[in-house]
């Protein structure tokens, strides 16, 4: 689904925040050369305070750059026109709470001059994906955190964007909101839309992004495929199921004969992401049964 | 009713008006794109400065060309929504309280009660709504920044333009309905507070001449009402009229008759009024009989009246124009109100003695048709017959102006006089004192060493009734200019300003609008006691204003000061809408019609003048401004 068509570019793109009196404070970003192209989940990582959001804010128009330039589908940041074509959800999803969901969902339709009729149809489908169909005429004041960030969700999809900027997209939310979160972001992906997230979460980022960089006090470390960047390549990894005692001894031999290291041999554990997931579907599938995790249950 | 700056009908108005803002919007876009630029050279370096700064330039003026009506409305339901969770309604609720404790503490028995409620109504709404338009409209932006929900709004494809607008119309919803709300509330509170009736007892009553068919005319008293009790009369047909007293009368109807006549008494008539004036062009007559633009100064500081001797030729002159005939075919009402100033006490019961004269400036004839007793600002009203049989004297005269060089020269001239025109015994109001319209009346104080004070809105013709409802709605309207332009100034310092500071800023905008005028006279001097820093002089060394500043390097340090900040305080008079001018509540209290030119048309397109560059700098400040730092 990757194309060459870049969508966002940065050029040294740097970002220096000063007090009233002009006088330097902190700098933000550094020069910052960046290409992100259509259809693939690019993923920002780093530090508190190693320019994340502040990399995405003036992406957005939200700040300006000190030097160097922002273009987002080739027109510079702080054009409206691009917004068009942009979903954004905050990192806290900054949201009128005297509204409820479907009068958010409308308001912000109606900022991007959408009909009635089609801002109606968009309203009851994001609702529905996002499951909020029970709690629609509440309003968000007395919203969970969990709920106002599928709200939040759902504004930054009220326009069918092609580029979508995530900012901490799974905080607040559980682990099955997470890993829903997760499986829209990659069917996003799969729709053919372009996804810049940033996210604390490293778990996060290692499931869904195609490409990452690592910013650390606003400078670029690392950029490249997450494959490929966390590829270990002098370890080599043997999964089996099935084997006795004599079995492993024997291939620990083997490696030893061929001048490896065994490093360790023994069952793997799952990630409590999956532990989680698994019980909580178990539960589903058979009400009032202890679920029994960990080794020996086959996943 | 005192009209300090009568404005000018709108056709000569107009086309001055719209040179001169075009000349100041234009001198302020070129100053501010200097600004801009500067400012964007000394951050981004000449060349990436400056292109930066056109480029703002350009994309505003399209962000304000190219505003999507759905986007504002959505923007300006927004507003109403936050409005309404913010508890506005608590206003309107809080302006009932204060009208059932008023009806406690306004004197339904003063002289004039309707003026009294009819104010008190006007200024408590207009206190009310103003600040309720400023806390509205001062907080809202800076809460969305603070909250950071204006992140979530300007990463949608919306203008800064759309932002401001939106917020401005919103809270100019919420405040029209407020202020329509409270201006119905009021409409019924004044004419149910001041509504009274009264009886009328038998007894009170005498015979006023002959019977007849058996039914005999009456004479007499009301009972007291409200502070006040009329004379009435009830003739035989059984219809009643009473003397109107504290600006009303009643009218009455015999309900029985017999030895023990009952009555009804209707509610109070002629006490909400919408006059219709005609002003005429006020000269005097100085002690030596020459015209002069200004009377005697009895050492008033505020120049609004002049003043003339009385037992003098001295005389106050309106002249009058566009008179027509079908106008005033019954007579010529003529209303006014005199200052009386006294060099000795006298009888001060009494009024002092004035005459009305009415002169045909073309012919000099020159009629007194009334002998009058003026108390200090008491409302006089005179009708002039059309056909003038009773007056004092009547004279053939000219008016007499020096020229410019110093010579002097009579209108008419004294060799076209026709003594013969001042020797008939009735005199037709239009063919005789009317000419081409025209038309003088000359007040003169008769008594020596008293003075009647006037200034050119002190006497006028009583032309016709409009619709008092209209009227009180009128001044409704002019609180809602100035609520509008509140919420303008609020919303537009709330584009780069704190809530706190754009609420003092916007205070300070108010503040030195109310008081526009003084300031653009302390600007051309023309203020007793000098400029600011002469005044500090003064008020320390207590020195009074009409003295001389003693000459020294400390008076010219000051003097020169203030012209530097006389400068200032034009531009500060200049850019501040004169929110006195919008604000009508004289009108309605003192029962005048609020013309639609200039009094509505005129304001209303100075507060769009006012609106539209301050609309346009919101704009440009959001543009600028980075919201989520």
């Amino acid at each position: 689904m990757q194309s060459s068509e870049v969508v966002i570019e940065t050029r040294s793109l740097s970002k220096v925040y000063r007090d009233f009196w002009g006088r330097q404070k902190v700098r933000a970003l550094k020069a910052l050369d960046l290409e992100i192209r259509r259809g693939e989940i690019f993923g920002l990582l780093g530090p508190n305070g190693s320019g994340k959001t502040t990399t995405v804010k003036l992406v957005l128009g939200l700040l300006f750059p000190t030097s160097g330039q922002a273009l987002v589908f080739g027109r510079d940041a702080t054009d409206v026109k691009k917004n068009e074509r942009i979903g954004y959800l905050p990192e806290e999803s900054y949201l009128y709470r005297f509204l409820n969901a479907e009068e958010t969902l409308d308001f912000y339709g109606r900022l991007f001059d959408m009909p009635a009729p089609l801002r109606r149809q968009r309203t009851a489908d994001l609702i529905e994906m996002v499951g909020l169909g029970w709690a629609k005429r509440r309003q968000l004041r007395e919203y969970s955190k969990g709920m106002t960030r599928r709200i939040g969700l759902a504004q930054a999809l009220i326009n069918d964007p092609e580029l979508i900027v995530l900012d901490e997209p799974t905080t607040g939310l559980d682990p099955i909101g997470c890993r829903e979160m997760k499986d829209l972001i990659l069917r996003l992906r799969d729709e053919g839309k372009t996804i810049l997230m940033c996210s604390h979460l490293l778990a996060d980022v290692q499931d869904v992004c195609d490409r990452i960089g690592i910013l650390y006090q606003g400078e670029l470390q690392e950029l490249g495929r997450v494959d490929s960047l966390l590829k270990v390549r002098d370890t080599t990894e043997i999964r089996a199921s099935g084997l006795s005692e004599a079995c492993q001894a024997e291939i620990r031999q083997v490696i030893e004969r061929h001048g490896g290291q065994v490093q360790s041999i023994g069952n793997p554990t799952t990630t409590l992401e999956e532990l989680f997931l698994h019980i909580i579907r178990e539960s589903e599938a058979h009400p009032g049964r202890r679920v029994r995790g960990g080794a020996g249950n086959g996943h | 009713m005192v009209i300090e700056n009568p404005l000018p009908h709108f056709a000569e108005w107009f086309p001055a008006a719209a040179v001169s803002w075009l000349l100041v919007a234009g001198v302020l876009t070129v100053a501010a794109l200097v600004l801009g630029c500067l400012v964007s050279v000394l951050r981004y370096g000449p060349g990436a400065g400056l292109g930066a700064a056109l480029a703002t330039a350009f994309s505003g003026v399209v962000d304000v060309v190219c505003m999507s009506p759905r986007r504002v409305a959505a923007l300006a339901w927004l507003a109403v929504k936050e409005s309404i969770r913010r508890r506005v309604i608590l206003v309107f609720g809080l302006f009932v309280v204060i009208l059932l404790f008023a009806g406690w503490f306004l004197d339904v028995g003063s002289s004039e009660p309707a003026k009294l409620y009819l104010s008190f109504v006007l200024t408590a709404t207009t206190y009310l709504v103003l600040l309720l338009a400023l806390f509205l409209s001062a907080f809202s932006l800076p809460a969305d920044v603070k909250s950071r929900t204006i992140q979530t709004v300007v990463t949608k494809p919306v203008r800064p333009s759309e932002i401001v607008l939106g917020r401005m119309v919103g809270f100019t919803i919420v405040g029209t309905v407020l202020l329509a709300l409270m201006s119905v509330v009021s409409y019924f509170f004044v004419t149910r507070g001041v509504g009274h009736t009264h009886e009328v007892l038998a007894e009170n009553l005498k015979p006023a001449g002959a019977a007849v068919n058996g039914r005999q005319p009456l004479s007499g008293t009301t009972e007291s009402s409200q502070g006040h009790r009329h004379k009435l009369y009830v003739d035989a047909s059984g219809k009643g009229v009473v003397e109107s007293e504290f600006g009303h009368w009643h009218e009455i109807e015999t309900t029985a008759w017999g030895d023990k006549p009952s009555f009804e008494v209707g509610g109070p008539e002629g006490m909400f009024q919408a006059r219709v004036p005609i002003y005429g062009k006020l000269r005097f007559r100085s002690r030596e009989g020459t015209d002069v633009d200004r009377g005697i100064n009895v050492g008033d500081e505020w120049f609004y009246r002049s003043f003339i001797q009385g037992g003098s030729v001295a005389a106050a002159i309106w002249t009058f124009s566009n008179l027509r005939e079908s106008q005033f075919s019954e007579g010529l009402p003529v209303e006014m109100n005199i200052e009386v100033f006294r060099t000795y006490k006298g009888n001060i019961e009494k009024g002092v003695l004035g005459s009305l004269s009415l002169r045909n400036p073309r012919t000099g004839l020159i009629v007194e048709v009334k002998v009058f007793e003026s108390k200090d600002f008491t409302p006089l009203f005179i009708m002039v017959p059309r056909k003038i049989t009773e007056f004092s004297s009547a004279d053939v005269i000219s008016s007499k102006r020096e020229t410019p060089d110093k010579g002097v020269e009579f209108s008419p001239p004294q060799n076209l006089l026709d003594r013969r025109l001042a020797e008939r015994k009735e005199f037709d109001l239009f063919n005789d004192l009317v000419a081409d319209g025209e038309l003088e009346i000359w007040i003169r104080c008769l008594e020596p060493s008293q003075y009647f004070g006037a200034g050119q809105p002190d006497l006028w013709l009583h032309a016709a009734d409009a619709s008092f409802e209209l009227n009180f709605f009128k001044g409704y309207f002019g609180i809602w200019l100035q609520m509008v332009l509140v919420i303008a100034f609020g919303v537009t310092f709330s584009t780069f300003l704190s809530g706190p500071v754009a609420m003092l800023a916007t205070v300070g905008a108010m503040i030195g609008g109310f008081f526009s005028d003084f300031l653009t006279r302390l600007s051309q001097h023309a203020v007793l006691g000098g400029g600011p820093f002469e005044a500090i002089i003064r008020l320390v060394r207590q020195e009074n204003l009409m003295t001389e500043l003693e000459p020294g390097l400390r008076t010219t340090a000051a003097q020169m000061a203030d012209r530097v900040a006389e400068a200032g305080l034009w531009v500060i008079a200049h850019i501040l809408p004169p929110f006195t001018e919008f604000n009508y509540a004289d009108w309605v209290a003192y029962g005048f019609d609020i013309t639609w030119d200039p009094w509505i048309v005129v304001p209303t397109l100075r507060a769009l003048a006012f609106l539209v560059p301050v609309f346009v700098a919101g704009c440009f400040f959001l543009k600028t401004r980075e919201v989520a730092q």
